[in-house]
Parts: C-alpha cells; structure tokens; sequence
C-alpha cells in the first residue's frame, strides 16, 4: 500500500509529518547486512524491526554501550542505603526497643531487607528504566500505517529510515535497493 | 497423550549431538501460527468444564473469606499451642511452588539451558498465581486485612511506632512482596514482544486493539532490543538471588525460633530444594495436559519433560538429605525434646500417617525417575507429580503442626483439627490458581513464542556453523 503526499488542507495547521522509508529484507542476515552497509554509506537516524534480536545488530546500527546495567547498579545501591539507613534510623535512632537485651543496631539482622530492597528497585529501574529509554508506551507509530510491517513481530526483517523534513526520500529508497531490500515503501505520518 | 518412544529408541545416539528441542521442520511463520493458535480458536467443551469447576471452588474461597472476615479466625482450627496452622502450611506450599517458575525463567537462562525456552512462560505464570495464593493466608490470618498494611510496612504513623526489624516475620513481608514485584515485572517484560505478535496476528480489529494496548507499541525496534536484552538479563540475574533468599527467609520464619522441629539450620538449603521439587511437580501436573490439548508437542518434547524429571529427581533427594539430617541431628544434639519431637512424634504419634506419607511421597516415589520408561511416559509423570504435590503440602503439615503441638512441657500439649473453613480456604485458593491460569491458557501464548522463534534461528545458525566445520575438516 503506498500513501502518497498528503492533500493540502485549507487551515494551515502547522503540522509537520514525519517520513519514513522502511525496506523489508529476505532474512536475519539480509538485514544485518544491508544495515552495515547502509550506515557505513553515511546514513542517518536509522532503526531495525525484528520479531527477536538479531545478534550483531547493535554493532550493525553502529549503538552505543547499553544504559541499563548503569541504571540497574545506581537502583540497586540507592534500594539498599534506603533500607540501611531506614531499619537504622526507626530501630535505632527514632524507637530503639530491647528486645531480649540485643544491640538496637544489630548488621546480620539488617541483611535480609537490605538485600531485598535493593532487589526490589534494582528490578523497578531495570524495567522503568527500560521503558523510559525506549519511550514506550507508545501506541502509534508511523511504522504501523505500513500493512506490510505486521510482519516485523513475526517473521519480517525490516529497516526503516527517517527521513528529516525538506529532504527527500529517494536517496534512502535507492540505498535500501541497492542493498537488495525485497520491498520498500515510503511512509508519510497522517495527521490525527 | 502417551509419549512416541522412537527418538528415544536409538541406541547408538552420539552425547555430544545437540538435542532436538524444537520437532519438525519449522519457520517463525509455523511457530508463531502454531503457538497462538490456542489463543485465537474458541474455547473448548474441556475449557470451559475445567473453568466451571475452578470457578465453582473459587466460590468456595469466595464464602470461606466472607465467613473469615465476618466471624474472626476463631472458626480456623488453630487453638494454643498450634497458633499457626493451615494458613502458614498453605501459604509456604504455594511460594514453594511459585519458586519453579524463577528457577526455569531465571537460574536457567543464567545456565544457558536452552531447554528453558519452551516452558518458561508457562512457569512463570504459575509463579505469580501461586504467589498471589500464597499471599492471601497471611492477610487473613491477621484477621483484618484491610489493617494489614497499617501493621506490616513501616510507615510514619501517629501511634510513633515502627515495624521490629530483627523479627524474620517483617523480613518476609519485604521478601514475598519484593518476589511478587519482580516476578510480574519479569514476567510482563518477556511477554511485550509475545504481545506485539498476537497484536499483528490478530483477525478483528477489537483484538488488535486489545493486544496493541498491552503490547505498549513495540515495535521490534533494533534500538529497543539492545536496552531490553539488558534489562532482561538483569531482571533474571536479580530473580536468582531473590528466588533463593525468599524462601530461605520463608524457612527463618521457623528456623529462628525455638521449638523442637523448627530449630534446625538445615532449614534454608533443605526449603529451597523443596520449593523447586513441588514447583517443578506443579509445572509437570499443568504441562502435561496442556502440550496436549494446546497442540505444544513440537516445542515442549518429550526431552523436556525428561528433563523436568531429573531436576525432580534432583531436588527430591536432596529433601531426602533434609529430613535425613533433621533425624541425624535430632539424635546428635542429645537434647530429648528434639529427640522426643523426631523419633516418637513424628514417626508413631497422632500426626504419623502425615508424616509416613510425606515419606512416601517424597523420598521413594521419585526414584521411579531414575529409569528412562518412567521419565517418558507422560501417564506415569503426571501422576507422580500428583503425588509430589501431596507429599509436600504433608512436609508442611508436618514441619508447623506436629511440631506445634508436642512441645516441650506435657501439660501444654494439644491436638489439632482443622475446620470446614480450613479446607475451604485451601480448595478455593486451587481454585483461584486454576482459574488465573486457565484464563491466561485461553489469552496470552503458553509458550514464549519470541524465545522459541530465537532459539530456533539459534540452532540453526549452530547447524550451519556445523556443517560448514565439517567441510573445512574434510
């Protein structure tokens, strides 16, 4: 299906649509390819879609290292000085009790809910953190205007490009041709 | 549902060829059509009777609730000195069984254990349903939830008074409600791109819509993956510790206290492998129905379920390790009451036919997983997981009740008989399991469709790298 340049409306709304090319390619291998090479031909603000990570790909897109782990560690620290510092400040500090005469700040006995919480936000950042870098959930994409992409989750391999405002879309299309994609389509956002 | 014997048959089978984890010649197309296709047919006349009875049990638990909250715990049958008695077996019974769940998604995955793939989604579903079971004995046993949160988690109240951070029963409130956290987190992530893929196969557009809600907009986007393999992993790698310290922290709920049968340091290790030895039985009494009515057979083989039975094997004798140590020490500490509790209470007081089937169960019938016609034959597997989950819920009941009510003075002993409200309590919640998860049978893939489309991509990129070696070699 092909979406052709948008009817000129008789408002002006300012609206600026976002363009795409996206290229679906024959395989796993295809792709990761065709990505490498696209990139390395200078190509800009490129993404992949695939129903389950492709080794190398990341290196193929030319990303950085992941954040997760960083923001995982600062969770993971952050949830045990919270407990810490909690058990310490209500059974030693603000409401110390004797129980069976042991110390008010007693370690071994801290370690459980030390551990566990920072389990606990370590396993939150990893997953909001997650999200937030992805900026997930996000419902509509321009992507999703193509029929053809219902297959990328389950067995289509595909690239798409966005192509910035005033440029046009024909050096991409050519590249992704060029670079033995089975069919590209350009995909131009509708206004909603 | 009997098991094909011809892969199995071979004799002459080189150990180092890899196993055959996915049957048949399959594409991502085959896969993804054959492992949603459960979720997308009606529901069947089975589906629906088995719903039926699960929500009729619900019911059960539904009123048994009720008459808890309206009356008061008294109408439970614990009395002094059994002050903890169904509530606290059932509640360690189903966390031991949500423990398999995290053991196949997480220890696994960390293990590389490509086997995992196949069931893992199955598990952990069951994880989260049984610890949603597990987590409603202790807040009725407070006898007023809706207080619960008010006693339990320390928060800056008028009263000036703060949870006692030495008494493992507060370590297990942050423990349990941290396992639940992460496993719904874990849980949902690994299921975002299975959504996705019921979003894009979905016929009506009221599914589509449905699904695209759940699956967050994903897009399998090369940038996403990168961060989400991470994140993955990470959640993995925190599960394993936590699925080991929770119920090490369920056991300290015993272990640091003083009765005889309780005081034991065995109690950590010995309720781990546990844990994994019923839940690993509860995932093998569901499986094994399912592969067969879901049509699952070419992505949770035959090899599988085998390896299932090993793990059973495994965890059982290391049980059997547990209750043998008990005894051992029990007769080495030299202190009678141990002695007492162990060697007459347990084996010949009112309690033994607990006690002597928990044995059964538990120690002599996963023997039979020793031989390889037992591990493959799915009629057999699956009553002996009934009889596993038997025997553990016994090792409970024997672990709280008989020690509770023979302790150390004679003038306080006291029998105990559970009520009608106890057994409602314990059916309902096994209703309450079974509804969750035949409704998440009828909506969401059994199996992790993404994973299984991965690993076959996987292994046939192995296959390639093989053949290609071999022509190097030749």
């Amino acid at each position: 299906m092909n979406f052709g340049p948008h009817p000129i409306h008789e408002e002006d709304t300012g609206f600026v649509p976002d363009r795409y090319v996206l290229a679906k390619f024959a395989d796993s291998n295809a792709l990761l390819e065709g990505t490498r090479k696209i990139r390395e031909a200078g190509q800009k603000d490129l993404d992949t879609h695939t129903p389950y990570p492709v080794h190398g790909l990341e290196k193929a897109l030319g990303l950085g290292r992941p954040l997760i782990p960083t923001i995982v560690l600062g969770g993971a620290i952050a949830g045990a000085f919270i407990a810490y510092s909690m058990i310490y400040f209500m059974n030693v500090l603000d409401w110390p009790m004797n129980i069976g005469n042991r110390p008010p700040h007693s370690p071994p006995a801290n370690i459980p809910i030390t551990f566990e919480l920072a389990v606990l936000l370590a396993g939150t950042s990893s997953f909001f953190g997650f999200f937030t870098l992805a900026r997930l959930p996000r419902p509509y994409h321009p992507v999703f205007q193509s029929e053809a992409f219902r297959a990328a989750s389950i067995d289509g391999f595909f690239l798409s490009i966005k192509v910035p405002a005033g440029e046009s879309t024909d050096k991409a299309a050519a590249l992704m041709q060029a670079e033995g994609a089975v069919h590209v389509e350009i995909i131009e956002e509708l206004e909603r | 549902m009997s098991a094909s014997p011809s892969p199995h048959t071979e004799v002459s089978r080189d150990p180092l060829e890899p196993t055959v984890l996915i049957e048949g010649a399959q594409t991502d197309q085959s896969l993804n059509d054959s492992l949603l296709n459960h979720v997308w047919r009606g529901a069947g006349r089975g589906w629906w009777m088995l719903f039926g009875v699960a929500l009729s049990m619900l019911g059960l638990l539904i009123v048994a609730i009720g008459w808890t909250l309206y009356n008061g715990i008294g109408t439970w049958g614990n009395n002094i000195p059994v002050g903890w008695a169904f509530g606290i077996i059932n509640f360690v019974w189903w966390i031991g069984i949500g423990h398999a769940g995290t053991l196949i998604s997480a220890i696994l995955l960390l293990l590389q254990q490509k086997w995992r793939t196949s069931i893992n989604r199955f598990a952990e579903a069951m994880t989260l349903f049984a610890v949603i079971c597990a987590l409603l004995f202790p807040l009725l046993h407070t006898g007023r939830p809706w207080f619960a949160a008010y006693w339990l988690m320390p928060y800056p109240s008028v009263q000036g008074i703060w949870p006692q951070f030495k008494s493992p029963l507060t370590w297990d409130v942050f423990a349990v409600s941290t396992y639940f956290t992460i496993s719904l987190l874990f849980w949902f992530l690994g299921l975002v791109p299975d959504l996705a893929a019921l979003r894009d196969s979905s016929k009506s557009k009221t599914k589509r819509m449905i699904y695209g809600i759940f699956a967050m907009g994903w897009r399998g986007s090369g940038r996403h993956w990168a961060e989400y393999k991470w994140a993955y992993l990470l959640l993995a790698g925190l599960s394993t510790p936590l699925v080991l310290s929770v119920h090490t922290i369920v056991s300290f709920d015993f272990a640091v206290s003083v009765i005889p049968g309780w005081h034991t340091t065995i109690f950590p290790p010995y309720f781990v492998a546990g844990a994994v030895f019923s839940g690993f039985a509860m995932v093998a009494t569901w499986m094994i129905p399912a592969r067969h009515f879901l049509g699952l057979k070419h992505v949770v083989t035959v090899k599988h379920m085998e390896n299932m039975c090993k793990v059973m094997l495994a965890t059982g004798m290391m049980v059997s390790y547990g209750y043998i140590m008990e005894h051992f020490i029990a007769w080495y500490s030299g202190n009678p009451y141990e002695q007492g509790q162990f060697f007459k209470v347990r084996w010949f007081g009112p309690m033994a036919p607990i006690f002597w089937t928990m044995f059964t169960c538990n120690v002599v019938t996963p023997q039979l997983f020793w031989f390889k016609k037992v591990r493959t034959n799915m009629k057999m597997i699956w009553v002996m997981s009934l009889f596993i989950n038997l025997g553990m819920w016994c090792e409970r009941f024997n672990i709280v009740i008989t020690s509770l009510h023979r302790d150390f003075i004679p003038s306080s002993w006291r029998n105990y008989a559970p009520t009608w409200v106890d057994f409602s309590l314990f059916i309902g919640t096994i209703g309450l399991f079974s509804t969750l998860f035949l409704l998440f049978l009828k909506f969401v893939p059994a199996v992790a469709v993404t994973e299984v489309k991965e690993l076959r991509h996987e292994m046939e990129h192995d296959a390639h790298e093989r053949d290609h070696g071999a022509e190097a070699h030749a």
